[in-house]
């Protein structure tokens, strides 16, 4: 294993540890409330993003919760992972925090051709198959939303979110969230719902307390 | 008739030309209906044919024309289904737009290696490609030289002010106004989001329009656009005037589709327009067909030259089996006319001497009407002399009897004047029965009554069978004079001691009066000469009479409507008998009482 490849290791090591490690740190919870779809979308329940009047969204209903602040940027950028599997992206909405690099490999049979031309990053990894080695990936270095599509099929699309912080997280389906590990003191918390949508609250996080924040 | 009859009529040669002439004329008339139909029936098959096989090619042209549409509406459609176009549209990248086009049109784009295309009736190479934006105007290319280069005016021709919500065909002047110009042909096909739907923009692909025309009918076609007609082939002025034709054509509404006559550049076409690009935001063109009709005029008129040499050739044919016909038909009609000038010639004769043969009778009519006057009169002196001289006593009794002969004698001459008067009358046709209701059996019985009064030489034995009366119409006086004639014959030619038998009867409507005599027979070779006039059979000639008896009675017979006729003549008998028409019984009952 080379050098990077130890960092890397390490770095998650810490991350995963972080809650134990310091049960002082500030915790929030609470519940976003999610679009409830009226029907489902016309196309494939494979597509997990959605487009409605020109608004992205994820299919079924999650929500993004981070929390927004100045936070020291990690020193090693986080690996994230989104596959291409049967055709469409693994997950489909993908948070990293600013400066992570994502590797998409092809799990597929067939040829797959990602890119973005949104404008928080324009990339083109061309056409490879699930033999492409290295696994082809992009560092994210911008925050902002980022919409991938496949050149080859039309129908494939995924979000990946690059957000400034480290503290977000995914909600469950039905909306529900936990962020543990937070600093304490005064932030915004903001949920993502979908490409046009983000609440955001003023939070007063206290360590070793967990402050239920719900949305809206 | 009294004219005299016309020479030989010189008409028959007339006779025969004019039904030579009407034949003719109804023959031409004929040959002319049936030419004339069959030249405009051919001339119609033929226009029919030809308009069928314009109509076919163009049709044909049609079908290329609407499969190219389709397949370059096809490749338009995939474009605008290309994820990079979307993505450039739709992820706020129109930077990206015709850099990302330029990839997915490489194989699209004409590049201008032109001699290596692969030679085909059309192209499917685009030769500019524009995007438009969400108002239908034409976004802008990084670069021309990528999109094919187009001039400021023929860009601002893509311009639709709308996004198109279907496949739109357009046309496109460019180049020079003058002979350089060309027409290209314009796709514009919206790109639909795929985020919400909505058509975000469309791709407007300009190709090289097919060339097509050429074939087999001459068909020639160009493309109308903006009242200037692109039609490269032609002059001008012929152009122009095809133009304006067609304008007017596609002014007068629902004429776009149909085939008609016009003339451009003083020559004849066939012209054919349709809308190219039916419903489209483009401007209008049309399709302008035409084919030169000249040659087919040309061929209509050889058709009609054809059909006038036939038709000549018909009715100098026609002339000829006229002239049999008419000379053959007219043959029995000379023959007729030569038959009756005859007639003619021959009843003007015959009423001729008819004519004189009248006079000369009525002449000798009336001779012997003048000369029986004249007789009566002298014949009357000379009895009453007679008469005189009986009277008085100066006479011997020999010479009495002598002058009571001549006395006799006087009173026959008389009587044969009186018939030779009457006959004279009859035969002037002055002799007029007075019909009336006449009842037969007095004038019978007087007669008996007379007979019985006469010295009766021979014994006769006289027998009579009639009817108590016996109605018949005719003149008394004449009636009783041929009874007196026919009993006078039976009592004169009678044999001494014979019979004299008179019988009247009805029968089949007639009233028959036979008398008999038991007197010699009439000789058989004398039988058809006793009725004519002064014959006297052969009897000797101490029986009184004078040949004019029975031509007498059976004149007044016949006079009477009835006849006289010798019924039987043998060695014992000889029997007359005349017949008289019935009275009508409804006067009887007034006659009889």
């Amino acid at each position: 294993m080379t050098a990077p490849g130890l960092r890397r290791v390490a770095a998650l090591l810490v991350t995963l540890a972080l809650p134990s490690a310091a049960p002082a740190q500030a915790a929030a919870e609470g519940r976003v409330e999610l679009a409830k779809p009226l029907h489902a979308p016309v196309m494939n329940k494979r597509y997990g993003i959605v487009s409605n009047g020109g608004v992205l969204s994820p299919f079924p209903p999650v929500a993004v919760v981070y929390l927004e602040g100045a936070f020291p940027r990690a020193s090693m950028p986080p690996m994230a992972r989104m596959v291409q599997k049967d055709l469409m992206f693994v997950p489909w909405l993908l948070p990293v925090q600013v400066g992570s690099r994502v590797e998409f490999p092809n799990l597929d049979d067939t040829y797959h051709n990602i890119f973005s031309y949104s404008p928080a990053k324009r990339f083109d990894l061309g056409r490879y198959r699930s033999d492409e080695r290295p696994i082809p990936s992009v560092l994210f270095d911008v925050p902002g939303l980022v919409t991938l599509r496949c050149d080859i099929h039309e129908h494939m699309r995924a979000l990946i979110l690059v957000l400034d912080t480290p503290y977000f997280v995914v909600s469950d389906a039905e909306g529900g969230y936990r962020l543990d590990g937070l600093p304490g003191g005064r932030y915004v918390l903001k949920a993502w719902l979908d490409s046009k949508t983000t609440l955001e609250r003023q939070v007063l996080l206290q360590s070793g307390a967990t402050l239920r924040v719900d949305f809206p | 008739m009294t004219s005299p009859p016309e020479p030989r009529s010189p008409g028959f040669a007339g006779f025969r030309a004019k039904l030579l002439v009407a034949m003719m004329l109804v023959v031409s008339a004929v040959a002319a209906a049936v030419l004339l139909f069959a030249q405009r029936n051919v001339a119609e098959n033929v226009r029919r044919d030809f308009q069928r096989e314009f109509q076919g090619e163009l049709a044909a042209l049609h079908a290329v024309q609407d499969i190219r549409h389709a397949v370059l509406a096809e490749r338009c459609r995939a474009l605008a289904r290309r994820p990079r176009i979307h993505a450039a549209l739709e992820d706020n990248a129109l930077d990206l737009l015709y850099p990302s086009a330029r990839d997915e049109l490489l194989g699209v784009m004409d590049r201008g290696d032109g001699p290596s295309r692969e030679p085909g009736t059309f192209a499917l190479r685009a030769r500019f490609y524009r995007f438009l934006d969400g108002k239908g105007r034409v976004i802008p290319p990084p670069d021309a030289k990528d999109v094919g280069e187009l001039r400021p005016g023929e860009e601002s021709q893509l311009d639709l002010g709308a996004l198109p919500d279907g496949p739109q065909v357009g046309y496109m002047r460019r180049g020079e106004d003058g002979a350089g110009g060309t027409i290209d042909e314009v796709i514009a096909m919206p790109i639909i989001s795929s985020e919400d739907g909505e058509i975000i923009s469309a791709i407007v692909l300009g190709f090289k329009p097919a060339e097509f025309g050429g074939g087999s009918a001459g068909i020639k076609s160009g493309i109308l656009l903006n009242g200037r007609l692109d039609l490269p082939s032609l002059p001008a002025s012929v152009r122009q005037g095809l133009a304006g034709e067609a304008a007017r054509a596609i002014a007068a509404e629902g004429r776009t589709e149909g085939g008609y006559e016009v003339r451009a550049g003083g020559a004849p076409y066939l012209l054919f327009c349709k809308r190219l690009n039916p419903g489209s935001l483009f401007p209008a063109a049309y399709e302008v067909s035409i084919y030169p009709l000249a040659e087919s005029l040309a061929r209509q008129r050889q058709l009609v030259w054809q059909f006038a040499g036939g038709g000549a050739l018909l009715l100098l044919g026609a002339f000829a089996a006229s002239h049999l016909v008419a000379s053959r038909l007219s043959k029995p009609v000379e023959k007729l006319a030569e038959d009756s000038e005859e007639n003619r010639a021959q009843r003007y004769r015959a009423e001729a001497a008819l004519e004189s043969t009248s006079r000369e009778l009525q002449r000798s009519a009336r001779f012997s009407a003048d000369a029986s006057h004249q007789l009566k009169t002298p014949v009357t002196v000379l009895r009453a002399g007679l008469e005189e001289l009986l009277a008085g006593e100066t006479l011997s009794a020999e010479a009495r009897e002598e002058v009571s002969a001549l006395v006799h004698q006087t009173f026959r001459l008389a009587g044969v004047i009186e018939d030779l008067l009457l006959l004279s009358r009859m035969d002037a046709g002055r002799l007029q029965i007075q019909f009336s209701r006449l009842n037969l059996t007095p004038l019978i019985e007087a007669w008996l009554d007379d007979l019985g009064a006469l010295p009766d030489a021979l014994g006769l034995k006289v027998e009579a069978d009639y009817p108590p009366s016996l109605w018949i119409t005719g003149e008394k006086r004449y009636a009783t004079l041929i009874l007196q004639n026919l009993l006078e014959n039976a009592r004169k030619y009678n044999r001494a001691g014979g019979r004299i038998r008179i019988t009247a009867r009805e029968a089949g409507g007639w009233a028959i009066l036979s008398v008999g005599n038991s007197g010699q027979p009439v000789p058989a070779e004398a039988r058809e000469h006793i009725f004519e006039r002064f014959h006297r059979g052969s009897v000797g000639e101490n029986i009184p009479g004078h040949g004019i008896g029975l031509s007498l009675a059976k004149e007044l017979a016949r006079l009477h409507g009835g006849d006289l006729r010798l019924s039987r003549s043998d060695e014992e008998w000889t029997e007359f008998e005349v017949r008289f028409q019935l009275a009508r019984a409804s006067g009887e009952a007034g006659a009889t009482g």
